[in-house]
């Protein structure tokens, strides 16, 4: 394995997984107000919280003395299919050196979602795009416009990463039919 | 009055020793002087007498070269190409590349310019996105008759690897005519030196066609 | 250098478009700047020209197949965008990798880092003004670690090189001796490029107390890389969270206080350096082994579970975010943009100065437009 940094090691044959090592006391212990489980992942610790209490949540963890996430490294969405859209939010702190990923899930009839933008700055841009990928709604965006798709075209149910949304079919392959035609005249 | 050789000398001699009693009348013109007998004659300017089997241009202004009009101007056309700086992509890192002194452009006359209204040859380099493509399109109608298309790499040829997406275009020749296509992902300097080189070919080639941006 | 205009004329403010085609704005970027006169008022950014679905084509594409795409994510750095990737297959999969495959892959990744900002440092030059001459200074160094590249992976610029578990092959047997001749070119070179801008009095003036940033601001815009250690803050995932062999290296992250432009120019002016000298500790330990391990599966299938592998690319801190839901095929791939999130201080630091100066700033944060849109 890379020299990684590991939170600590996992518990293998106990089922019920103390999470000793990780950040999950302080977290549990800042996130007391809202309803919050906690997952291991391949790095860092995953908590998973619910859509209500997200920004809250996020807030707590950012302005918590021990914990004190001021950098938010990455905000994307992970499309579950039928289960719904996942929003995944990389925390890190300057300062204190650790690492946590807060996860999300909407349904996919309801995508909606308070923004971020509240707490870090950085999550203006990533949200934009989260919103025009999968088609979420951030409410309270303060420029919720398009970031990677063209704006002067309406795309505003044409959502790129969803798995829903098809590969686009190669419509010529070789031959005859090369695209603009040479010997017609032209506009130009 | 009849005009003999070897009546000059008689003649003039005759004025200068004209009679006094004849002065205030006007004397007499001199006779015309077939070419050749005047001592200042200029040889060049003897009229030429044609001879059959060689062409009339060169008897008259040895030494001087015809070639058609068309050859001239394809000659200077293809010798200094100047392509628009247009890297959309990665292959544009590779075009700089041939533009720098390890891969020379510069000797071939091609030099980068910026302006599309001042220059010949636009090089697509690059994934051309739906985005992208009113913009491709609009340099293109900027750029004065004649010229030239480059389709650099695999995504300006076809989408490339990233034809299986939807906000690509498939190939940059949908949108404007392409004339020389450049394989390669991307493609090596020398290919796009080669790419250039055939362009040049061409343009020897089509000379005297009125085509497209002639 | 922020100058107001004077108020007793009636004025109007100037729309002014730059790209997506234009000389200076590093590929397909376009920005409408309104300007009061020669000053900023605001300035709006339009990304998204280049963007091709790297991360959506790559979830059809299995471990292998999307080495390709991140090459080509970041040109200019392909060997770094190639590495956090096939770490987050390694963390997921729980592949071991022989040292001497890890050495090889830091040496490359030091050796893309110095092409990388000999590339800035020429195009910097560009930006403000000194048109020629430090470009093709930079295109000479470049040239004579692409072709060591070359004869590594066979490819000047998409390498492919790095697999899931190791590399793809054997380093060529001189790889020794030409590391060595590549560094004593990129040290002159280095030397050139120091002596031509550094203390060059028309350099200094433009780009002294442009484009400040202060380090509580790039904290919370999520800068990284070079342009967030100008400012002081020292941010450097190697010595951070040390990924491969960097804890065994001797180096200390490259800040500066100034948080202006020239800050950015010296820091990664004194990253060739730093880069040179690790690559010299790494030749130091590289040692003769295997690269990869035994027992390689042809065709990866990974378990379930998801990773967020973050390295230090030549720009920032460049992520990838993948999730696994078993088989062949990464259910998701995100790849976290440095350039992406030091594209969005560009407003910030430009408002209030004069027009080229927003272009020097712009060339200053050193964005490649195929990683900002993916």
């Amino acid at each position: 394995m890379t020299t990684d940094e590991t939170n600590g090691e996992a518990v293998e044959e106990t089922p019920p997984d103390t999470f000793e090592g990780t950040l999950w006391p302080d977290v549990n212990r800042a996130l007391s107000a809202v309803d919050v489980r906690p997952e291991r992942g391949a790095l860092d610790l995953i908590v998973h919280l619910p859509r209500k209490d997200v920004i809250r949540g996020l807030g707590m963890l950012k302005h918590d003395d021990e914990l004190h996430f001021d950098y938010l490294r990455s905000l994307t969405a992970v499309d579950n299919e039928d289960e719904g859209v996942d929003v995944v939010y990389h925390l890190y702190s300057v300062s204190k050196n650790h690492n946590l990923t807060v996860k999300t899930t909407l349904a996919n009839e309801d995508k909606v979602l308070e923004t971020a933008t509240t707490v870090w700055q950085a999550a203006n841009w990533l949200e934009r795009e989260v919103a025009e990928m999968f088609g979420v709604t951030f409410n309270g965006h303060p420029d919720p416009r398009p970031l990677l798709m063209p704006e002067d075209v309406d795309l505003s149910d044409v959502h790129p990463l969803l798995k829903s949304h098809p590969f686009a079919e190669i419509d010529v392959l070789q031959g005859e039919g090369l695209g603009h035609d040479r010997d017609a005249p032209g506009d130009v | 009055m009849a005009i003999t050789p070897g009546t000059a000398t008689t003649e003039t001699a005759e004025l200068a020793v004209a009679p006094p009693e004849t002065a205030s009348e006007a004397p007499p013109a001199p006779e015309p002087m077939m070419p050749g007998e005047h001592p200042n004659e200029i040889p060049a300017l003897v009229p030429i007498v044609p001879q059959p089997g060689k062409a009339l241009y060169r008897q008259a202004l040895p030494g001087v070269m015809q070639v058609p009009a068309d050859l001239v101007l394809a000659a200077a056309r293809k010798s200094s190409l100047w392509p628009m700086t247009f890297g959309l992509a990665c292959c544009a890192i590779e075009m700089i590349g041939t533009y720098m002194s390890h891969y020379d452009l510069d000797r071939f006359g091609i030099v980068p310019w910026p302006s599309p209204r001042q220059s010949d040859v636009m090089i697509v380099a690059g994934t051309v996105t739906k985005k992208m493509a009113p913009a491709v399109k609009l340099l293109y109608e900027q750029m004065p008759n004649p010229k030239w298309v480059i389709s650099m790499g695999a995504c300006a040829t076809n989408g490339g690897p990233y034809t299986r997406y939807d906000r690509v275009l498939q190939g940059v020749d949908k949108i404007v005519p392409v004339d020389v296509y450049v394989p390669g992902c991307p493609p090596r300097p020398e290919a796009l030196i080669d790419s250039f080189l055939a362009l040049q070919d061409m343009i020897m080639e089509e000379r005297s066609t009125e085509g497209r941006g002639a | 250098m922020v100058v107001e205009a004077p108020s007793e004329f009636e004025t109007q403010d100037l729309l002014i478009n730059v790209g997506p085609q234009h000389p200076s704005t590093h590929g397909v970027f376009r920005m409408v700047l309104e300007i009061d006169g020669e000053v900023v008022k605001d300035l709006v950014p339009y990304i998204g020209y280049l963007h091709r679905g790297a991360e959506k084509l790559c979830e059809n594409n299995d471990f292998r197949q999307g080495i390709g795409y991140m090459d080509r994510t970041e040109y200019l750095a392909a060997h770094n965008a190639e590495l956090s990737y096939v770490m987050a297959v390694e963390a997921l999969g729980e592949i071991e990798v022989p040292e001497r495959a890890q050495w090889i892959r830091m040496i490359l990744c030091e050796l893309n880092r110095i092409s990388s900002h000999f590339m800035f440092l020429g195009a910097f030059g560009i930006d403000v003004g000194v048109f020629g001459t430090p470009f093709i200074y930079a295109w000479r160094e470049r040239e004579t670690i692409i072709d060591l590249f070359e004869e590594i992976s066979g490819d000047r610029m998409m390498y492919a090189y790095f697999r899931a578990g190791g590399l793809a092959w054997e380093v060529p047997a001189n790889f020794e001796n030409r590391v060595r001749e590549v560094l004593a070119s990129a040290q002159q070179g280095v030397k050139d490029f120091d002596g031509l801008l550094t203390e060059n009095e028309i350099f200094i003036a433009r780009t002294k107390g442009v484009g400040f940033i202060s380090a509580e601001d790039a904290i919370e815009m999520g800068m990284s890389g070079p342009t967030i250690r100008a400012s002081g803050v020292p941010l450097d995932i190697r010595k951070t969270e040390p990924y491969l062999f960097y804890d065994q290296l001797d180096f200390e992250p490259i800040t500066a206080n100034g948080g202006d432009v020239f800050d950015r120019y010296i820091v990664r002016l004194q990253e060739i350096s730093q880069s040179i000298d690790l690559i010299g500790q790494c030749l130091e330990r590289l040692q003769p082994g295997p690269i990869t391990p035994e027992r390689m599966p042809r065709m990866l299938r990974l378990p379930e579970g998801e990773a967020y592998i973050r390295t230090e690319a030549p720009r920032g801190e460049y992520g990838v975010y993948m999730v696994s839901k078993g088989g062949n095929k990464p259910h998701r791939l995100k790849v976290r943009s440095a350039c992406l999130s030091n594209l969005q201080a560009l407003k910030q630091m430009s408002v209030g100065q004069y027009v080229a100066d927003a272009i020097i700033i712009l060339g200053s944060i050193d964005i490649v437009l195929s990683e900002v849109d993916r």
